[in-house]
Parts: C-alpha cells; structure tokens; sequence
C-alpha cells in the first residue's frame, strides 16, 4: 500500500528552484510539486516553452535533476530515448519523465505522445495546460477554451475569441489503453501529489493532465492563480480523473456548481463574453458532466 | 501618394502581403515572427481572406501546398527551427512547381538557439533546404520598407514563376519599427489552369512531385526546373551598390548587417576612406555577376554577415579569385559594430 502524500509528509527538498517564471506562475508550481515525488533520480525531458526558458538560464540551472530540452515536436520521443539508453546503460527502472505544455502536447506533440503510450513506454508525461503558447506570446493551442482571447483568436465584433472547444487530451491518452492516467489541478495539490505517485509506481506509461492556470496569458492577479485552480473544479469547468485498468474514475463530484460567470469574469482573456456566451459554456459543461457521470460514474 | 506610417517590421510584412493579394495564411506560434500570424488573425476575417493557425509547422506549410494546388494566393511564416520543420514541405511545393511565399524571421541556431536575429539559415534558404535539386528565390529586405516592397514582390515572383518565394528576413528587421509607405493594393491576378479547381468540362489537374514512370519522367521534369532556374537567374538579380563608384575596398553584407556595414562605411567616408558597400537583395540568385564586376577594381573584399561564413561562399565563387575576401562573421544572435569594421578596413591601408 503506498502511503498517501499531503502536506504534512511530502519531501521538503526541493528540486525546482531560483527559476525565473513570473510571478503566480501555476506551471512552474506543477513542476515543484511533481518533482517532490518524482525526486532528483528523474530524468527531464521538455520541449520548447516557458518552462524550458525559465529554467535552463545559464548559470543559474533551476533543475536539480538531468535535464534536457527536445525539439518542439518530440518530448515523448526523446523521453523514450533517455529510458532506452540509461536502460543500456545498466541503469535499473530509470525514471524518465517529460513536461510540456498543451500546445506542445496536443498539437504539435501529439504524434511522439500516442507513439510512445502505443508502444507501453515505461514513462511519465505530465501534461501543464495553461490553454494557450505563453512562451511565444499567447497563441490558441488546440486545449484553449472556447471564448477565450488570445493573440490568434482576438476577441472582435463577429468574433468573441476561440471559436473551438478544448481538445479532450485526458480521454485521448487513455483511449491508447495506458496503463494509468489522471487529469489534476494545482488548486488541489493533494490529489495531484498522489496521482503523481500513481503514475510513478505504475508499470507502463502514466499520463497526467495538471490545469496551471497563467497571470500572464490569462490576466488575473498573480495572488489567484490557485484560487482559479480551485474555482475551476468547483464550477465544474474542469473535472478530477483517473484511468486505471482499464476503468475511468471521477475524484470528485461538486453536487452543486459554483457560478462560472464570476469564475470567467476574474479573467481578462473572458471579459468580452455576453450572457448568451457563458451560457454556451455552461450548457458545454452540464453535457461533459452529463456523459461523464453516465459512463465514469 | 500615401503617408509614411510608423509600423513593425513583421506587422509590415503581414499588411503587404495582404495588399498584395494574399488570401490564405497558415501559421505557427514560434518567436520572433508571432506579430505576423497576431496580425493577419486580426485582419483576415475582416477583408475576407483566412487566417488558420496550424497544429505544427509542418501542418502549416502543407496546408499552404494544398491551398496552392488549388490556386490560391498564399503565405506562411517562421522562425529558423521552425523553417527547418518546413522544409519537406518546401521540397514537394517546389517539386509540384506550386508558387508561394514563406517567411522566415531568423534566429541564433543550430536547434532551438536563441530569439535574438541572426543570418545563420543562409545556407538552408539559398540551397534549397529539403531533398532533392531545387532552388527557392530567396529575397533579403534591409529596412522595413524593403519588407513592404520585397513581400509584394514575392507574390508576383511565386505566380509567374510557379516557385517558392522565401523573405529571409531576421528577428532585428521583425521587431523593428520604422516609417514606412505601404503598397497600394494592386492583384496581379494570374491565370492558374494547372491548379485543381475543379475538373468540370476539362481534363482533371493532377498536382504532384511524385514520378514513377515512364523511365525518365522525373529527369525530364529535374531538366525542365534546372532551365527554370537558369531563366530566373537571368531574370530575377537584384542589389544594391553604394558608394561604390570610386572605391578602394568593398564591403559585401545584407539584410540587418548590411544597416552596420552601411554606417561603418559613412564613417569611414568622414575619415576619407574610400570604401563602398555591395548589398545583395536577391540571395538566390545571387547577383554574381554584379559583385565580379565590382570586386575586379577593389583592392579587397570584406564579407560582413551574422554567420559563421555562409554567404561567404557565394561572395568567394562570384569574385573568383580577382582579389582578397576578407570575413567578419558574428555567431549565435550577435551584431557586428560599426567601429569593428572599421578598424578591420582601416588596417588595409
């Protein structure tokens, strides 16, 4: 039985530190706390993003593990790689692990992902989603959510910002028959820490999708981005999973849904939304749920 | 005439290219060019043309060959790790003979490099870049006004040639603002019967690179580009000489290096050294001929570029011996200074 992580018992060394993300930065905050469990023996591997700019500024690495940064396209491949050659190495269970963010994950990393989940690659890749490139300047990625501003899908007269829905990564990575995988949220750390567990024990490839909200990108104060992460569960706009033996999981089930306008309000990238809009994405929510509860519940 | 207005280089680029005609953008976020696709995701829909930002580089440069095969005026942009993804896509569009434009907003490489410009994807731009015999014009702006007029170009170049039109411009020239006077919108609509516009009363277009048979289809297609190409080099040449009438030493550089190279050569003008500079505007075809001419009443050549000495070799094989070429190469994003080469000129004396 693996003993169940919180904040009283989780490793107080830290493996992610003197980085130079901004302030509030919820992906650099998913990376520390995975790095808790996943300890310095893990061996990194992240694509072109903001975690990769803020950490690898030489001479002040912020990693205290191995890491490498992949062609934009490949950090499941070059994570395979890594496991392959510490493997020839003589290295016993190396831990290899990838990070990156949803444009390199759903769009352009897809492939190398579904390749290396295909082939039952005994791998990490944690998926941080803050819903839009923010190292290159907030660009839609195929996890932005529907209505949301970003450089690529202004919000204008005819058209009030992302026209599509986001991406269902999570069901993805598990339709592959993963061995585990997990959607998560910095606003609930606890339940993050342990599906990271999860994910490190388990014999396979394990996929975790973390919500990492960016005061950058997003336009909130950096003093709520794990408010927002909290509120984003509680209004139901994200949900916490598991995929496990074949078996999908819900964490949690809010019998009640928080209000999503004021939740969307406290963004920037939403303001422009008219009642009409967030009723759209409400009734987007209650038919995810509605499915979600019917098959998962 | 129109006002001179104050504009980025990349919000320049995209602007012209839509004055010039371009209907279909596809993209891809990648530093320093993001203005372009922030630009025409903004001004697309509003004049009727389409904005798509594609899931990858390569998406984006095969959905320009898809929109090209229909006969479509069309643009794509990156930055150098972005072009190299590009560059099968590039390879198929050129052995379909399908015209379009790809812009590339140099950075410091090899890999991901830095964001700061640099002129390190010469090679790749002017030698065809992917598999197979093929060439691309490759146009080098050297203000930003020079982005408005070479993107307009471009287009024409692309459809009367059926070829690849590469801007290689650098991350400096993208993010600088200066004064420029845009086109008027002026299509030269070119009639396009090979495109796949439908095969209603007509035999169907096939658009293709692949040639299996006969035997010697794909070398008769291979002959047919090369004397292309010849034509081109023919037809297409283009630089600028400065200052060069009386000159004792030639400078050669362009794009952003050429803006360093030009002070450095007011300045030693001031201190009475005649030195003049040669700014090669078209990459591919290099203007060969031209740069001989002027390197045969020179004492020297001095190359000035932010490589490791790429275009070099094109200065090398078009002075062809007559006289020295000296080289002041910058690596990795950094910028030659005006004093550097003039203290490199002033020791010929």
């Amino acid at each position: 039985m693996i003993k169940k992580l919180n904040a009283r018992n989780i490793d107080a060394k830290e493996c992610f530190y003197g980085h130079k993300a901004c302030g509030g930065c919820g992906e650099s905050l998913a990376l520390r706390l995975a790095l808790k469990v996943l300890g310095e023996e893990a061996y990194l591997s992240l694509p072109a993003g903001c975690m990769a700019a803020v950490s690898f500024i030489y001479p002040n690495m912020a990693f205290k593990n191995n890491a490498v940064i992949t062609p934009f396209a490949s950090t499941a491949a070059v994570a395979t790689g890594i496991a392959a050659g510490l493997e020839a190495l003589g290295k016993e269970a190396p831990l290899s692990v990838g990070f990156a963010g949803d444009g390199g994950t759903a769009d352009i990393g897809i492939q190398s992902l579904s390749g290396a989940i295909d082939r039952g690659e005994k791998f990490i890749y944690i998926c941080t989603d803050n819903e839009a490139y923010m190292n290159t300047g907030i660009q839609k990625s195929g996890l932005t959510p529907f209505g949301a501003a970003t450089t690529t899908t202004p919000a204008g007269k005819a058209i009030h910002g992302c026209v599509t829905e986001k991406k269902n990564m999570f069901e993805i990575a598990a339709a592959h028959g993963i061995s585990y995988a997990a959607t998560a949220s910095i606003g609930y750390p606890e339940d993050f820490l342990n599906k990271v567990q999860k994910a490190k024990e388990c014999d396979g490839p394990a996929y975790i999708h973390i919500y990492t909200p960016c005061p950058t990108g997003w336009g909130h104060g950096s003093e709520i981005t794990v408010d927002l992460a909290k509120e984003v569960v509680d209004t139901g706009l994200w949900f916490l999973a598991e995929y496990e033996n074949g078996e999908f999981r819900l964490n949690k089930k809010p019998e009640n849904f928080k209000p999503v306008a004021d939740h969307l309000k406290r963004q920037a990238r939403f303001r422009h939304l008219s009642e009409i809009e967030i009723t759209q994405i409400e009734e987007m929510r209650d038919r995810k749920w509605e499915k979600m509860l019917k098959n998962w519940g | 005439m129109s006002k001179s207005v104050l504009m980025k280089g990349n919000e320049v680029l995209a602007e012209a290219a839509i004055r010039a005609g371009c209907t279909h953008y596809f993209g891809y976020p990648i530093t320093p060019q993001n203005e372009i696709p922030a630009y025409m995701s903004k001004e697309m829909p509003k004049r009727g043309g389409c904005f798509l930002q594609a899931e990858s580089e390569i998406a984006a440069i095969n959905m320009v060959f898809g929109a090209s095969g229909a006969g479509a005026r069309v643009m794509t942009s990156s930055s150098s790790p972005g072009l190299s993804l590009k560059q099968e896509g590039i390879s198929y569009l050129a052995g379909a003979e399908l015209p379009c434009v790809v812009v590339n907003m140099m950075r410091g490489g090899p890999g991901l490099g830095g964001i700061a410009g640099s002129q390190a994807d010469y090679f790749q731009a002017t030698r065809g870049g992917g598999n197979g015999d093929y060439r691309t014009i490759v146009l080098a702006p050297g203000n930003v006004q020079e982005i408005a007029d070479l993107t307009v170009q471009a287009f024409d170049l692309a459809d009367k040639y059926r070829m690849v039109v590469m801007i290689l411009g650098d991350g400096y020239l993208g993010q600088m603002s200066e004064p420029v006077i845009l086109p008027e919108p002026d299509v030269k609509p070119v009639p396009k019967p090979w495109a796949v516009s439908g095969a209603k009363g007509r035999e169907p277009n096939k658009v293709m690179s692949l040639r299996l048979t006969p035997d010697d289809y794909l070398e008769k297609h291979n002959i047919h580009l090369q004397e292309l190409y010849k034509k081109v080099e023919g037809e297409v040449t283009q630089s600028e000489a400065y200052m060069t009438d009386d000159a004792d030493y030639l400078i050669v550089s362009y794009g952003t290096s050429s803006r360093i190279a030009r002070k450095a050569v007011k300045m030693l003008r001031n201190e009475g050294v005649k030195v003049g500079l040669f700014r090669p505007v078209t990459l591919w075809p290099f203007p060969m001929k031209e740069l001989h001419d002027l390197s045969k009443k020179v004492k020297k050549v001095l190359t000035v570029e932010m490589s490791a000495g790429q275009m070099l070799e094109d200065v090398n094989i078009a002075v062809n011996g007559v006289t020295e070429v000296d080289f002041l190469g910058k690596l990795g994003g950094a910028l030659p200074e005006a004093n550097e080469i003039v203290k490199i000129v002033k020791s010929y004396g």
